[in-house]
């Protein structure tokens, strides 16, 4: 066996079955950056629902190893191992899976996850899958686990009804940082989550609904996770609070694909959250552009009553054509209202000498059929927004999504079986000019982009460097 | 406003070759001008564009088998 740092981790056995945690190798050794550190609501979910049925389960992360070696040490003798398989963690899954089977022959794998349910015939096609569950695991977990003969090879779950059927995360069931050098160096207060530049740590992340309604197709979640109730505003605030109390809480991300949804649902939070909450801690969140413009007072009375301080917007492109193509179905007019309101609102707040809120703005380039003017609109949208942390990724096609699908059929995707990963500079489609994106974000077009701005007050430094993950 | 004041929705449009193109507008014909951005002529013509079906995003994972 090669030796690498750290030579070994420590692994204790206590039960014949394992969960393995996905995602790249060292990421909770020695991270890239913390976006690499947020953990599986979906594993501690599920972990917690079979500790509470009495069902132990030991953990090991490929996160938390730096080869391959150290997590075939740390699998031996287990009859059963678990994990959950995202797209971009398919090919860990797959060779984590193979080590597994070549250590414990007997062993089964169980399966479940997004990427079961939007590509079950890549998953059927790995021979050491021995179940795949598709959908939703929560209510066949315990029966799955006890049982898994008693279940086909693939086979459809259905979730839960509403949020509030869940039990609440035990957030020491998520892998721990390894080493004291990187719990150091991230103020991370494990089993809370470190902060990333959005608000105080520790962070709490929470969920209080799944699934957007909405078609992007980039993305079409709502075609594949059933509609779920939300988890009412009482109980999410009970969750911050015991948080706060057992491990404390300096800010929150809530982590739903589309918090700015439901204003019934939001006029009790605005409600509650000030008035119950032990603190109203600043909020990482998500919204659209259109909604708003349809709910512009209910936006408002968000930042300013209930501390969201960073509003994550899918803005995606600054040009019509490209809204159009991805069926974004907001226009340019419907982000520019956005961004001028959030603007006004912090040069409001500003004056008043409090923290203004900030966009965290999601952009795409490459998309198929973009033009250089396109991508030009977008960076002066960019531009135009006072406070924000640029989020910018080539689009990817995934599978699941109307578009990804379609360019995949097309023979137009370039992601495969073995790379699914998430590097920020791969090259994800086949005729887009990479080049062109490489030099834009390397400032080369700013006296172009600006040619098309009233007023010019930022560089080219406001995107420079900021390609992240798709 | 357009998902509050122009709806999109998803068409399959048959294919020439027998299988189907996934487009989404506000109608069929903005669906077709839709494509039109990112698909060559030639890809066009191999569209029937009188012959298509209204899907429900919900449904979206039933037809990607035959697509092309």
């Amino acid at each position: 066996m090669a030796f690498s740092w750290p030579w070994r981790t420590r692994h204790t056995k206590t039960s014949d079955i394992l969960w393995l945690d996905l995602g790249d190798l060292g990421d909770l050794v020695n991270p890239s950056g913390p976006h690499e550190q947020w953990q599986d609501h979906g594993l501690g979910l599920l972990r917690t629902i079979l500790q509470q049925n009495g069902i132990e389960t030991d953990l090991a992360s490929t996160r938390a190893v730096t080869s391959w070696e150290q997590l075939a040490n740390q699998m031996q003798g287990y009859k059963m191992m678990i994990m959950n398989v995202r797209s971009y963690t398919f090919p860990v899954a797959r060779k984590a899976a193979h080590i597994f089977k070549e250590i414990n022959p007997e062993g089964i794998i169980l399966t479940g996850g997004m990427h079961a349910t939007v590509a079950p015939n890549e998953m059927e096609a790995v021979e050491e899958f021995d179940k795949i569950c598709q959908g939703p695991g929560e209510t066949v977990i315990v029966d799955l686990v006890r049982d898994p003969d008693a279940f086909p090879r693939v086979f459809q779950a259905t979730g839960a009804r509403s949020m509030a059927d869940w039990p609440m995360i035990d957030r020491t069931l998520w892998p721990q940082p390894v080493g004291r050098k990187v719990k150091r160096r991230w103020k991370w207060h494990w089993p809370m989550e470190p902060e990333c530049g959005w608000g105080p740590g520790p962070v709490a992340t929470i969920l209080t609904s799944r699934v957007c309604p909405w078609q992007c197709v980039f993305c079409n979640e709502n075609s594949y996770i059933p509609n779920m109730g939300r988890r009412p505003v009482e109980a999410v605030i009970d969750e911050l609070n015991y948080l706060d109390r057992t491990y404390g809480v300096g800010s929150v991300v809530i982590h739903d694909s589309m918090f700015f949804q439901n204003p019934r649902w939001l006029r009790e939070w605005i409600e509650l959250y000030p008035r119950k909450a032990n603190k109203v801690w600043p909020y990482w969140a998500a919204g659209r552009a259109d909604t708003v413009r349809q709910w512009p007072d209910l936006f408002e009375a968000l930042i300013r009553e209930t501390n969201w301080k960073t509003i994550s917007i899918g803005f995606e492109s600054g040009s019509d054509r490209i809204l159009k193509l991805l069926n974004k179905e907001c226009t340019e007019e419907d982000n520019y209202f956005a961004i001028d309101l959030v603007n006004r609102l912090g040069d409001e707040l500003e004056a008043r000498g409090e923290e203004p809120p900030k966009f965290w703005s999601n952009i795409m380039l490459g998309i198929p059929g973009e033009t250089k003017e396109d991508a030009f609109k977008t960076m002066r949208m960019l531009k135009r927004m006072k406070r924000v942390f640029p989020s910018i990724s080539y689009y990817a096609p995934y599978p699941g999504s109307a578009l990804g699908f379609q360019l995949i059929a097309e023979g137009k995707s370039m992601m495969s079986l073995d790379n699914y990963h998430r590097y920020p500079d791969d090259e994800k489609v086949k005729g887009v000019d990479y080049q062109f994106y490489r030099e834009l974000l390397a400032g080369k077009y700013d006296d172009e982009i600006n040619r098309g701005l009233a007023t010019v007050t930022r560089g080219a430094d406001l995107y420079e460097g900021t390609l992240i993950k798709a | 406003m357009s998902s509050f004041s122009n709806p999109h929705f998803m068409y399959l449009f048959d294919l020439k070759s027998g299988k189907q193109k996934l487009a989404y507008g506000e109608s069929p014909q903005d669906a077709l001008d839709i494509l039109r951005i990112r698909l060559s002529e030639t890809e066009m013509a191999e569209i029937h564009q009188d012959r298509f079906i209204k899907i429900s995003q919900r449904e979206l994972q039933k037809y990607v088998h035959n697509l092309g």
